[in-house]
């Protein structure tokens, strides 16, 4: 029955970690996410600053954790989301709300997919 | 480039660890899931060492799955008789006493031809001198001839011939092995020894140099050193 531990641990250990991580990303892209979207709101209010500071904190979030992300998810995927971040903090900065707003909803659906395909769900698995 | 040079070498490293825990049977006699492991793990790897855009962990997970889920297989197998069946199969009884039995060459998808060329590989000329050939479950074809049809052992004509037991290498290419020198309770001046005799300074002038359970010594010297 001993023999049985390593390898039962190993799968075990793989396991754990496969999920851990899809929760840990899904916590952190709602996180992100949200933002995205307090700061569509502040738009619509006319807080243009509030919601650069919110989406250049969400962007420095996941400027922070590159390492991680770069070593779970596909790199086109985080190079895209990166780029989409700079993109949307420079249309808020031009002002530019529809193209703005068409960004940020862009951005936010890059990332709940991103988070969506690491998710152990039947959907995923076929 | 860089990263394909490194990430190369760790899948490399991997996979070779992973061989080396599969067991000395892995390498040479492939039951079926052994195959298909095998042929998986070179497709896992291949696709990371070629595309940096992919994360290593996206190789290096799925191996680790399909080792750790060998390892836990191949201990079902090893407790459970009928797991292995399921696993691995049944050996065949192709041949039994010169009667080829076609229905199991039928469930094998074996052919006559195939038949034909394992039977002239272990040396056998015709299926009639044959008691039994069984196709084993890593695919080769076991042969046992009648034993009219078997070489004649020395203890059939009462001979008893000196057993030599397993020879053990001293020095391999020029040096000298001294865990099996000790393996053996000899020492290193009994070898320098053996090398004054046969006209050798040093061991570096002998290319391989073996002793029996006899005491037998076979010595090989370095071409060019005489």
């Amino acid at each position: 029955m001993r023999r049985f531990l390593g390898p039962a641990l190993l799968l075990l250990l793989l396991l754990a970690g496969g999920l851990g991580n899809a929760f840990a990303l899904e916590q952190f892209t709602d996180r992100l996410t949200g933002a995205l979207l307090q700061a569509e709101e502040q738009v619509g209010q006319g807080d243009w600053e509030g919601a650069e500071a919110l989406i250049r904190e969400a962007r420095e979030a996941w400027h922070s954790r590159d390492g991680w992300l770069h070593v779970t998810l596909r790199h086109a995927d985080t190079d895209e989301i990166q780029i989409g971040f700079d993109e949307t903090l420079r249309l808020l900065l031009c002002r530019e709300m529809g193209e703005y707003a068409a960004a940020s909803a862009q951005l936010v659906q890059h990332l709940q997919l991103v988070s969506g395909a690491e998710q152990l769900t039947l959907q995923n698995l076929f | 480039m860089a990263v394909a040079f490194v990430r190369t070498i760790i899948l490399y490293l991997l996979i070779i660890f992973g061989i080396r825990l599969m067991g000395k049977r892995q390498v040479g006699e492939l039951e079926p899931s052994e195959l298909v492991l095998d042929l998986i793990i070179a497709d896992l790897a291949a696709v990371p060492m070629q595309d940096y855009g992919i994360p290593l962990l996206s190789g290096v997970v799925p191996i680790l799955t399909l080792l750790g889920l060998t390892m836990l297989l191949s201990l079902l197998t090893m407790k459970s008789l009928r797991f292995r069946v399921l696993l691995c199969g049944r050996p065949s009884i192709i041949v039994r006493d010169g009667v080829v039995d076609q229905r199991e060459m039928r469930r094998n998808r074996f052919t006559l031809d195939e038949l034909h060329e394992e039977l002239r590989c272990q040396g056998v000329a015709g299926v009639e001198r044959v008691k039994y050939a069984i196709l084993e479950t890593n695919g080769q074809l076991s042969v046992l001839l009648r034993a009219a049809d078997q070489p004649t052992t020395a203890g059939q004509m009462g001979l008893s011939p000196a057993e030599p037991g397993l020879p053990i290498l001293l020095i391999s290419d020029g040096r000298v092995l001294s865990r099996n020198l000790k393996d053996r309770g000899l020492d290193r001046a009994w070898l320098l020894r053996q090398l004054k005799d046969r006209g050798f300074a040093q061991p570096g002038q002998v290319f391989c140099l073996s002793i029996d359970e006899t005491g037998t010594v076979s010595c090989v010297p370095q071409e060019g050193t005489r």
